[in-house]
């Protein structure tokens, strides 16, 4: 099926969900409390436009700004265990025994260590980010053959030249896939930050509409982040598809 | 697993604990970033009973998550890799529900289900259930055309090579997805707590929280990690034992 | 075309007439078989000899049931013709890769075929047992596929096809991937079982010494589109021993055969065959 025939199958797929959704909540006098009705979310968010991207603005800006910190730690991190050997002992333990804790459970110390600003936000974007981005580069990195490396060593390349000509390289597709996965954490992980401690931004947005029992505000909040995480979210893809092609 | 490997993988965490028990306070570090070993074990005796119940409260709300999870998710799945139209259809609207956020999925449920088991569990579920779903897709996609053409072959019906090659083939890229959707579940549990309730290892995070315990996160950080690990040393174990080969 | 067969004459087992199979439409269209006709006598051992590109695969794959014949062509079954789909579990299919299922013990992978049939477990395993010392693979019940050699899951690959007891087995190069002094060890070995079980054989194989060798009629087939080019009897004594190989009749059957297979070679080399 072409491209374009299953992206409109796609949409349709989404607007016959859609529609269902609202025949179904209108026909059976759903309350709006337990399920309000996509056009009521829809002028929810219109009602309030402004304010709402305001906060989705915030939330978005902490994302990107702890995927980009995380996404470096992680691959500098990968580059460091892969050239200095006794640089795995140290760094590899730790980063095991951190991904073994879920990253939600270390969101209250970044809100008692950074605050209840932006910062904490970020941190918690980039620990998210930094543990799948070291696994794939590494992983990456690690798979030129042996025989392929001592082809460069035969031409007399140092080891950095063989991390720049043959390791990096061929790293480039794991580290795109460790980038995608990293995302998707870091934009669930600064909503759940702030949800516990912020001044502003969707995940407080959500926490207090829940205390006030006001699901069309968390219905509206949780359509615009899921739209607007879609679209960073294929925006990542597109660049790394221009970038990493041969993938 | 070889006693060569054995030995590796408690070596490591042994090496982090003396490393933390010895170089934390050579250097000194102040407590409010990364307290020593021994203040941090002192906490957690303090509140052993409390810490115990739960770590067994969230752990069971993320596992019985986790088991809904692997239900639905394989038979999904499945249903998705053998009916051509269903995944046409359904497959976009699974993408999309699953970009939202847990903490506004968490929100909707505990608007519909209040500070229940049944909401925290139902959390886990969510979370859990799309990777579980996803991977066994995938899974039931890598049969070998010429495998299942042998089969038929031999007279097999659908439901036959279904069984005999299709879900074995299966099954190592479902065990992926099962060990993604097990730490997903308990970040469900966790983040589900925080809607309210009294017991739980979500709970403890949030009151330490509220007094700025540090001490005390650090203890609750490790519990997690504890539970994670045991948890999925469990999946591993079972991976092991049931699910040994690897599909070229 | 049929031949004077060694084994009982009378109606043929299996008879191929006019055979085709295309693929696409139009310009595009791939003719792999055409006009293939042929027919096998019970108990007789026929082996095809097929450059690359020859549409082997897609007639075996015919044979077995896996892909309906074009409909100007069609297959006689045990008298009757065939309709797609009914020769599915008619016919003993080995493919040339052994396609074991690396979650089973190699007796549970002997017994995969009787076990779609229908058999009990218990009884499938015991008949199987018994063949274990016969194909070589004494003690080896309980070892998992990726424990034994490409020759060993060959023959473990051979046992299922021989357990699956029906009248005409296919072999697709089961011999391709191994040694030159491994295959000619099985070679004779599968001559023995074959006269010991007493089963029809089509034999498939690009190696001219081993259709000779093996077959008691033997055809070559065309590259694409495949067809049978050329076929004739071979009446070499038998049982066959390893000395025959190099004697005079040998030779000279191989001395045709190999003026056909040139042909065809030097055509699928040049890139004419469609």
């Amino acid at each position: 099926m072409s491209r374009l025939a299953s992206q409109a199958q796609v949409l349709l797929a989404i607007a016959g969900a859609l529609i269902v959704w609202q025949l179904v909540v209108t026909v059976m006098h759903v309350p709006v409390f337990i399920l309000p009705t996509p056009t009521l979310i829809a002028s929810h968010v219109a009602g309030n436009i402004a304010q709402m991207l305001g906060h989705l603005g915030l939330t978005m800006a902490e994302t990107v700004a702890g995927f980009a910190i995380g996404s470096l730690i992680g691959a500098l991190l990968a580059i460091l265990v892969m050239q200095v050997k006794p640089a795995e002992a140290l760094i590899m333990p730790v980063a095991v025994a951190v991904s073994m804790v879920p990253t939600v459970a270390f969101v209250p110390l970044a809100l008692i260590w950074f605050g209840v600003g932006m910062s904490s936000k970020v941190a918690i974007a980039a620990l998210a980010v930094s543990f799948p981005v070291l696994i794939n580069t590494l992983t990456g990195l690690r798979r030129p053959e042996q025989a392929h490396v001592n082809l460069y060593r035969s031409f007399g390349a140092s080891s950095l030249a063989i991390l720049w000509r043959l390791r990096l390289p061929a790293a480039l597709p794991s580290l795109a896939n460790g980038l995608r996965v990293g995302f998707a954490r870091s934009t669930v992980v600064v909503i759940v930050t702030e949800m516990l401690g912020a001044y502003a931004g969707i995940g407080q947005v959500i926490y207090q509409a829940t205390a006030q029992m006001d699901s069309t505000t968390v219905w509206a909040a949780v359509a615009l982040s899921s739209m607007a995480s879609l679209l960073l979210y294929a925006l990542l893809v597109g660049v790394l598809r221009k970038t990493i092609w041969w993938n | 697993m070889t006693r060569k490997g054995l030995l590796k993988s408690i070596a490591a965490p042994l090496l982090l604990l003396l490393a933390w028990a010895t170089i934390v306070p050579a250097l000194a570090v102040p407590e409010r970033y990364l307290p020593a070993l021994g203040p941090i074990l002192q906490n957690a005796r303090a509140v052993s009973g409390e810490l115990l119940a739960s770590v067994a409260h969230t752990g069971w709300e993320a596992v019985l998550g986790f088991l809904l999870a692997i239900v639905f998710g394989v038979v999904w799945g499945i249903l998705f890799a053998k009916v051509g139209w269903l995944e046409r259809s359904l497959f976009p609207i699974f993408v999309a529900l699953q970009t939202i956020p847990v903490v506004a999925f968490g929100a909707i449920v505990v608007i519909w289900f209040g500070n229940t088991l049944m909401a925290k569990v139902f959390i886990s579920f969510f979370l859990a259930f799309f990777p579980i779903a996803v991977s066994t897709l995938h899974g039931m996609r890598m049969g070998d055309r010429q495998r299942i053409d042998l089969f038929r072959s031999f007279g097999a019906s659908q439901a036959k090579v279904f069984r005999l090659v299709e879900l074995p083939t299966a099954l190592p890229a479902i065990m992926v997805g099962l060990k993604t959707g097990l730490s997903l579940a308990l970040v469900g549990a966790i983040v589900g707590e925080w809607f309210g309730d009294t017991v739980g290892l979500g709970v403890m995070l949030l009151q330490a929280l509220y007094v700025e315990d540090v001490l005390r996160v650090w203890v609750l950080i490790i519990a997690t990690g504890l539970l994670g690990s045991l948890l999925y040393g469990l999946v591993s174990l079972c991976e092991r034992k049931f699910v040994w080969w690897r599909i070229e | 075309m049929s031949m004077m067969p060694a084994a009982p004459s009378g109606q043929p087992l299996i008879e191929l007439v006019n055979l085709s199979k295309r693929f696409g439409e139009g310009a595009n269209q791939v003719v792999a078989v055409k006009g293939v006709n042929m027919s096998l006598q019970k108990g007789e051992f026929v082996t095809l000899i097929g450059p690359s590109g020859s549409g082997k695969s897609t007639l075996f794959n015919m044979i077995a049931g896996l892909l309906p014949p074009d409909a100007d062509g069609g297959i006689v079954f045990a008298g009757r013709e065939q309709r797609h789909g009914e020769l599915l579990g008619k016919v003993s299919f080995m493919p040339q890769r052994d396609l074991l299922l690396p979650w089973r013990t190699v007796l549970d992978n002997a017994i995969v075929a009787l076990e779609v049939e229908g058999m009990r477990k218990k009884d499938a395993r015991d008949k199987a047992r018994a063949l274990f010392a016969e194909f070589g693979l004494a003690g080896f019940e309980g070892k998992y596929p990726h424990e034994l050699s490409g020759g060993m899951r060959q023959r473990v690959a051979l046992m299922r096809t021989f357990l699956f007891e029906r009248d005409l087995i296919l072999l697709d190069e089961p011999f391709g991937a191994l040694d030159a002094l491994t295959r000619s060890l099985m070679q004779r070995w599968l001559l023995d079982i074959w006269a010991h079980h007493k089963r029809t054989v089509l034999f498939i194989t690009h190696d001219i010494d081993e259709a000779i060798f093996m077959g008691d009629k033997v055809a070559v087939m065309s590259t694409r589109p495949g067809t049978i080019k050329y076929s004739e009897n071979i009446d070499l004594p038998r049982p066959r021993e390893a000395a025959v190989a190099t004697t005079p009749a040998f030779s000279a059957i191989k001395k045709r055969l190999l003026a056909v297979v040139e042909e065809e070679s030097l055509k699928s080399f040049e890139g004419s065959g469609k």
